[in-house]
C-alpha cells in the first residue's frame, strides 16, 4: 500500500519535471523552428493568421534569392575569417593579460587594471567616430583588420581571464621557475592548460561578441563585398519592401557556426563548472 | 592597443581634420552648361532596396547621354545607410559615395548637422528644373538660401487602401466615404457585420494617421516659420478624431511594421490609410488577395474638404568632397528629371515619382490587375498635385517622438487630445528651444 503510494507519488513528480522541461524546451527551440518556417516558405507565409507551422518548399527559392541579392557564401566566409581570427588572437592577448594582471607585480598595476575596468563602460558609440576617423587615416576602410583589430584587447575578456588567473597557486609558478622555465614556457604550458574551461568560456564569448558584431562592421565595410553575414542580412531591410523569406533563410544560416562552436567547446565549458566537485 | 588609446587617437584626428575642413567647393560648371561628352569619372551611389534597384536600371538610359560616367549602385539597409552617412560626415567626410538618397523629412536634419556635407545643386543649375516637380515637394529640398541641396525623387501621396471582400460583406460602398465621419460610421458597421477593426495603429510608436490628417489640413508639427504647431485646433481636431475610432472599437493596435503587415494580409483591419509605398508591401506579402484590395482618397475633415496629403518620399544628395562632383550630378539631374527612369521606377518598383510630365506618361491611366483593375496610379498622381507643403524641420524626429507619445496617451491613457498635444509641445520646445504658437 505505503510501496504503491510512493511509486505514484514518484512518477507525478517525474510527470511535472518532465512537462516543465519540456515546455522549457519548446520555448527554447519554438524560435528556431519558426525560423526555419520562415526560411522555407515565400515572404508573406510568416505573416498568416493562424501562423503556418509547417515547412515550405521555398528552401532553394530563398537561397537563390540570398545569394544574388548579397553572395551569401562570400559573406559567410567573411564572416568565418573575421571571426575566427579574432577569437584566436584574442584569446591569446586578453589570456595574457589577464596573467600579468594576475600574477604579475609591477609599477602601476592597479591603476591600469582600473582604467581597464573604466573601459567597459564607455559606450561603444562613442568610439565609433574617432576609430572610423583612424581607420580612415590608415587606409584601412574595407579590410578585415579594421574589423578585427580594434576589440582584440577585449577588456571584459581580461578581466574575466584576471579573475580566473588568480586561483593559480604562486607556488606552483614557482616551481616551474624553480626548474628552469622560461615566462614564456611558464605561460604557456603550466597556466592555459590549467586554464582551458576558462579560455573556452572567454572564446565562445569572443566568438559570440564578433559574430554578431554589427554596427562596426557595418560603417567601416562599405564594399558589399567585404560585408559580415550581420550586415549583409541588414542590408536586406529596406524600407516597405522586405523579403522576410531571404532574411529568414539568412538568419537561420548564421547560427549555425554558433551553435557549431559552442558544441565543439561544450565539454570543456562544462567540465569547467563541475572541476573539481567530481573525483573519477 | 588600448581602446582608450585608440579613442584618443582618434579623438585627435578629428579636431585635425575639423581644423583643416571646409574644402572643395562646388568646382566648375557654376553655368550648368557642360558638354555631355566632357563629363567623365566614376561614381557611387547609396539607395536602400527598390530604390537601389531602380536606379540601377536607370543606369543604360544615364550613359547614352553621359558614355564616360560609370555609375555603381550599393545596396544598402534603410537604417544602416543612415548610419554609415552620419558616421562619415562626422568623419569629414570618409568612406562616402557620391551620390546617396535622403528621405524628405531626414533632409533637414542632415543640413542642419552637416551644412557643408552636401553640395549645393544651383550651383549647378538645378533651379531651372523648379517648376517640374510638385509644389509642396520643392520647399523642402531647399536650405535657408533657398538653393537646392537635394533633387526630389520620389513622393507618398496618401491614400486609404481597403480590403474590397470586407466592403462587401458589411454592404459599404467606399465612395460613399467622404468624410472622417463617414469613416468612422463605415467603420462601425464593417465591425458589426464582419468583425474586422477599421484601422491598424501602432499607437505608442508611429503616428501616420495623425500626421496625414494635419497635412489635410495644411498643417504639421511645425508651422512656415519652424514654430511649434502640432497643438493646434487642427492637431486638436485630428487627434480627437482618432481617439473616436479608438474609443469605438476601431483601431486595431498593432506592434511595429510587422503588426501593421500582419493584421493587413489577415483580414483583421478593413482598410490601412498610408503613403502609395503601402501598394508594394500589400503586393509581396499577400500575393493571394489580388484583386481584394483597392484604394481611395483620405476623407476629409469636412464635406468637401482636401482630400489630398503626402506620406514619405525621398530625394538624391551629391555628398561634399566627391572625387567627380560634376558627374555625380549629371546623374542626378538625369535620374530626377528624366521621364522614361521615373516611369521605370515606378512600373518595376512602385516608386512615385514627384516628377510632374512623369504623370502623362500612359503608364497612369493602366489599370492595376492587383487593385481590382483600378487606376490607382492615376489616382496618387491626382492626390500628388494637390498636397499642401509641410515644413519637416531639423527637430522633425523629436517632434515624431513626443507626437507618438502624446498619441499613446490620448488613445491608451484616455488623456484628453487636447492637454496631450500641449504637452508634447512644451516637451519639443524644452528640447529644441524653438518658440510655441500660442
Amino acid at each position: 500500500m505505503t510501496n504503491n503510494k510512493n511509486k505514484t507519488t514518484t512518477i507525478l513528480k517525474k510527470t511535472g519535471l518532465y512537462t516543465l522541461l519540456g515546455i522549457g524546451v519548446f520555448l527554447s527551440m519554438f524560435p528556431f523552428y519558426w525560423m526555419f518556417i520562415g526560411a522555407t516558405n515565400p515572404s508573406g507565409a510568416i505573416f498568416s493568421m493562424p501562423p503556418n507551422l509547417v515547412p515550405g518548399d521555398h528552401f532553394f527559392e530563398n537561397l537563390r534569392n540570398l545569394n544574388e541579392n548579397v553572395g551569401i557564401w562570400r559573406v559567410i566566409m567573411n564572416s568565418l575569417i573575421i571571426t575566427l581570427t579574432f577569437t584566436v588572437v584574442s584569446v591569446m592577448i586578453c589570456s595574457a593579460a589577464g596573467f600579468a594582471f594576475a600574477k604579475y607585480q609591477f609599477k602601476g598595476r592597479d591603476p591600469i587594471f582600473f582604467m581597464l575596468l573604466l573601459a567597459i563602460m564607455i559606450p561603444y558609440h562613442v568610439t565609433l567616430i574617432p576609430l572610423f576617423e583612424l581607420m580612415a587615416n590608415v587606409g584601412w576602410l574595407n579590410t578585415y583588420q579594421a574589423v578585427i583589430l580594434p576589440h582584440l584587447a577585449y577588456p571584459f575578456a581580461i578581466f574575466l581571464m584576471r579573475q580566473n588567473m588568480r586561483s593559480i597557486p604562486d607556488s606552483l609558478l614557482e616551481a616551474a621557475r624553480v626548474d628552469g622555465a622560461g615566462e614564456m614556457r611558464i605561460f604557456f604550458t603550466v597556466v592555459l592548460p590549467t586554464m582551458r574551461p576558462a579560455l573556452a568560456a572567454v572564446a565562445i564569448f569572443l566568438f559570440m561578441f564578433q559574430w554578431n558584431n554589427f554596427l562596426w562592421p557595418l560603417v567601416v565595410l562599405g564594399d558589399s563585398s567585404m560585408y559580415t553575414l550581420p550586415v549583409a542580412l541588414s542590408s536586406l531591410v529596406g524600407m516597405s519592401r522586405i523579403d522576410y523569406g531571404q532574411i529568414m533563410l539568412g538568419t537561420t544560416l548564421s547560427t549555425l557556426p554558433i551553435m557549431v562552436f559552442f558544441l565543439l567547446l561544450q565539454r570543456q565549458f562544462i567540465s569547467g563548472i563541475l572541476g573539481g566537485s567530481v573525483k573519477e | 592597443m588600448k581602446p582608450w588609446k585608440t579613442m584618443l587617437a582618434g579623438a585627435l584626428s578629428v579636431s585635425m581634420l575639423a581644423a583643416c575642413g571646409g574644402n572643395d567647393d562646388a568646382e566648375g560648371g557654376a553655368d550648368g552648361e557642360t558638354d555631355p561628352d566632357e563629363v567623365s569619372g566614376e561614381i557611387t551611389v547609396w539607395g536602400w532596396n527598390v530604390a537601389a534597384s531602380s536606379m540601377e536600371i536607370a543606369i543604360e538610359g544615364f550613359q547614352e547621354e553621359y558614355p564616360d560616367v560609370e555609375v555603381t549602385v550599393e545596396d544598402i539597409g534603410r537604417e544602416d545607410l543612415y548610419d554609415r552617412l552620419t558616421v562619415g560626415l562626422a568623419a569629414g567626410g570618409s568612406g562616402l559615395p557620391d551620390v546617396t538618397m535622403v528621405e524628405t523629412d531626414r533632409l533637414d536634419n542632415y543640413i542642419a548637422e552637416f551644412p557643408d556635407g552636401f553640395v549645393n545643386l544651383s550651383e549647378y543649375g538645378f533651379d531651372d528644373h523648379e517648376d517640374k516637380f510638385a509644389e509642396s515637394k520643392i520647399e523642402t529640398m531647399k536650405n535657408n538660401d533657398g538653393d537646392f541641396v537635394a533633387a526630389p525623387w520620389d513622393i507618398g501621396p496618401a491614400g486609404v487602401f481597403y480590403n474590397i471582400p470586407l466592403f462587401e460583406e458589411a454592404g459599404v460602398d467606399p465612395d460613399d466615404i467622404e468624410t472622417w465621419d463617414d469613416f468612422i460610421a463605415a467603420g462601425e458597421t464593417i465591425l458589426d457585420e464582419t468583425g474586422a477593426q477599421m484601422v491598424p495603429i501602432d499607437i505608442s510608436a508611429d503616428d501616420a494617421l495623425f500626421r496625414m490628417m494635419m497635412n489635410l489640413q495644411g498643417t504639421y508639427y511645425f508651422d512656415e516659420d519652424g514654430n511649434i504647431d502640432l497643438h493646434n485646433e487642427e492637431g486638436q481636431q485630428a487627434l480627437a478624431t482618432i481617439k473616436e475610432m479608438r474609443e469605438k472599437d476601431l483601431v486595431a493596435n498593432a506592434d511595429g511594421w510587422d503588426g501593421t503587415v500582419t493584421a493587413t494580409v489577415n483580414n483583421q483591419v478593413a482598410t490601412v490609410p498610408f503613403g502609395v509605398w503601402y501598394a508594394g508591401t500589400i503586393m509581396d506579402q499577400a500575393p493571394e488577395q489580388e484583386g481584394e484590395w483597392g484604394v481611395f482618397k483620405l476623407p476629409a475633415f469636412e464635406e468637401g474638404g482636401n482630400r489630398d496629403a503626402n506620406l514619405g518620399g525621398s530625394d538624391l544628395t551629391v555628398i561634399n568632397g566627391s572625387d567627380n562632383e560634376q558627374a555625380a550630378y549629371a546623374f542626378v539631374e538625369y535620374f530626377t528629371t528624366d521621364s522614361d527612369a521615373q516611369v521605370n521606377a515606378l512600373s518595376e518598383y512602385g516608386i512615385f515619382p514627384s516628377l510632374l510630365e512623369a504623370y502623362d506618361d500612359p503608364f497612369f491611366e493602366e489599370e492595376d490587375e492587383y487593385f481590382n483593375n483600378e487606376p490607382i496610379w492615376s489616382l496618387f498622381a491626382d492626390i500628388s498635385e494637390g498636397v499642401l507643403p509641410a515644413n519637416y524641420t531639423s527637430d522633425y524626429a523629436r517632434a515624431l517622438r513626443y507626437s507618438s507619445d502624446a498619441q499613446a496617451n490620448a488613445l491608451l491613457q484616455d488623456a484628453d487630445p487636447a492637454e496631450a498635444l500641449r504637452e508634447a509641445a512644451d516637451m519639443i520646445a524644452n528640447e529644441t528651444q524653438r518658440d510655441i504658437n500660442e
